[in-house]
C-alpha cells in the first residue's frame, strides 16, 4: 500500500506492474533529458548579451528539431506498445471474479463453480483495530489464489465506478450495463489495497478495494467457508 | 594608434557553437545518471528479490503476523 511522503509507485505485485514501473523509469529518463536540454538553452538565451535581429530561417535546425523529437517519440512508443500488447495477451485465467460497483461499496461474485457472492464495505474509522489502515480496510476482502492468472469482470449497478489496485497494475472502469474485463497475476502472497477511481457521489472516497492473495489451498478453504456462511 | 576592429558578426553562432554541445552533453549525462542510479538498480532489485523468493515461507510469516483475514495464524 502507499506510505507517507511516497513519491513513486507502490511496489509491484504483478508482472505487468513491474513492466509499467520500468517503462515509467524509461519515460522519466527521457523527460529529464529533454528538460535539462531545454532549461540549459533557456538560461543560455536569457543571459545572452547580444541579439541577432536578422535570422530569417534555417533549414538545418528545422530538420534537427523535427527528426530528433520523432526519434524520441519512437523510443517512447515502442516500449509502450510492447506493454500494451503484453497486457492484451490471451491469458487463460484460472479464476473469474465479478466486481460490481455500487454506491458506495463493491460486491464480488465468484461463480465459476458455486454461487459465492458478498459485499465489501469500508470499515469506518471508529471501528478500526490497531494496525489497520484508515479508509482502506474493508469488512470482506476479495481473496484470490497467488501466482494464478485471475480475470476480473468489472461493472456497476448505478453510476460509474472504477476498480483499481495500484500494486497489481490494474484499473478498470465499472460502467452500468457494460462488462469490462481485466486480468492480473499476483506474483507474491499479500494484501493489496486500492480505491474507487471514478467519481461516484458523496462516498466515492470511502469504497476501497482489498485483494488478498494466498496459496490455492487456502483460497479453496476460504471459499468453502464463505459458501457455508452464506 | 588604431584599435583592432571588434568582432561584429557571428556572435549568436559563436554562442551556439559553445553552448549547444554542452547542452546536449549535459542532458545525456543527466539521462545516463538517472538510468544508472535509478532505472538499472530498480530492475536489479526486483530481479534479486524474486531470485531467492520463497512464496510459502513469506506467506507463513505473513499469516503468523495476522495480516490475512481468509487465513488465521496457525495458533488460532
Amino acid at each position: 500500500m502507499a506510505h507517507p511522503s511516497q513519491l513513486g509507485f507502490q511496489d509491484a505485485a504483478s508482472p505487468v506492474m513491474e513492466e509499467l514501473l520500468h517503462f515509467h523509469d524509461h519515460a522519466l529518463m527521457i523527460v529529464f533529458l529533454i528538460s535539462t536540454l531545454v532549461l540549459y538553452i533557456i538560461v543560455a538565451m536569457v543571459t545572452a548579451k547580444v541579439t541577432n535581429k536578422y535570422i530569417i530561417d534555417s533549414q538545418e535546425i528545422e530538420i534537427v528539431w523535427t527528426v530528433l523529437p520523432a526519434v524520441i517519440l519512437t523510443l517512447i512508443a515502442l516500449p509502450s506498445l510492447r506493454i500494451l500488447y503484453l497486457m492484451d495477451e490471451i491469458n487463460d485465467p484460472h479464476l473469474t471474479v465479478k466486481a460490481m460497483g455500487h454506491q458506495w461499496y463493491w460486491s464480488y461474485e465468484y461463480t465459476d463453480y458455486e454461487n459465492l457472492g458478498f459485499d465489501s464495505y469500508m470499515i469506518p474509522t471508529q471501528d478500526l483495530s490497531p494496525g489497520q489502515f484508515r479508509l482502506l480496510e474493508t469488512d470482506h476482502r476479495m481473496v484470490v489464489p497467488m501466482e494464478s492468472p485471475i480475470r476480473v469482470l468489472v461493472s456497476a449497478e448505478d453510476v460509474l465506478h472504477s476498480w483499481a489496485v495500484p500494486a497489481l497494475g490494474v484499473k478498470m472502469d465499472g460502467v452500468p450495463g457494460r462488462l469490462n474485463q481485466t486480468a492480473f497475476i499476483a506474483s507474491r502472497p499479500g494484501v493489496f489495497y486500492g480505491q474507487c477511481s471514478e467519481i461516484c457521489g458523496a462516498n466515492h472516497s470511502f469504497m476501497p478495494i482489498v485483494v488478498e492473495a494466498v496459496p490455492l489451498e487456502h483460497f479453496e478453504n476460504w471459499s468453502s467457508l464463505m459458501l457455508e456462511d452464506a | 594608434m588604431s584599435l583592432p576592429k571588434p568582432v561584429m558578426r557571428g556572435l549568436l553562432a559563436k554562442r551556439l557553437r559553445f553552448h549547444l554541445p554542452i547542452a546536449f552533453t549535459l542532458s545525456l549525462i543527466v539521462a545516463a545518471a538517472f538510468k544508472f542510479t535509478v532505472t538499472e538498480p530498480r530492475k536489479q532489485a526486483y530481479a534479486d528479490f524474486y531470485k531467492q523468493y520463497d512464496a510459502m515461507k513469506e506467506f507463513n510469516a505473513m499469516r503468523e503476523a495476522g495480516i490475512f483475514e481468509s487465513v488465521r495464524p496457525s495458533g488460532e
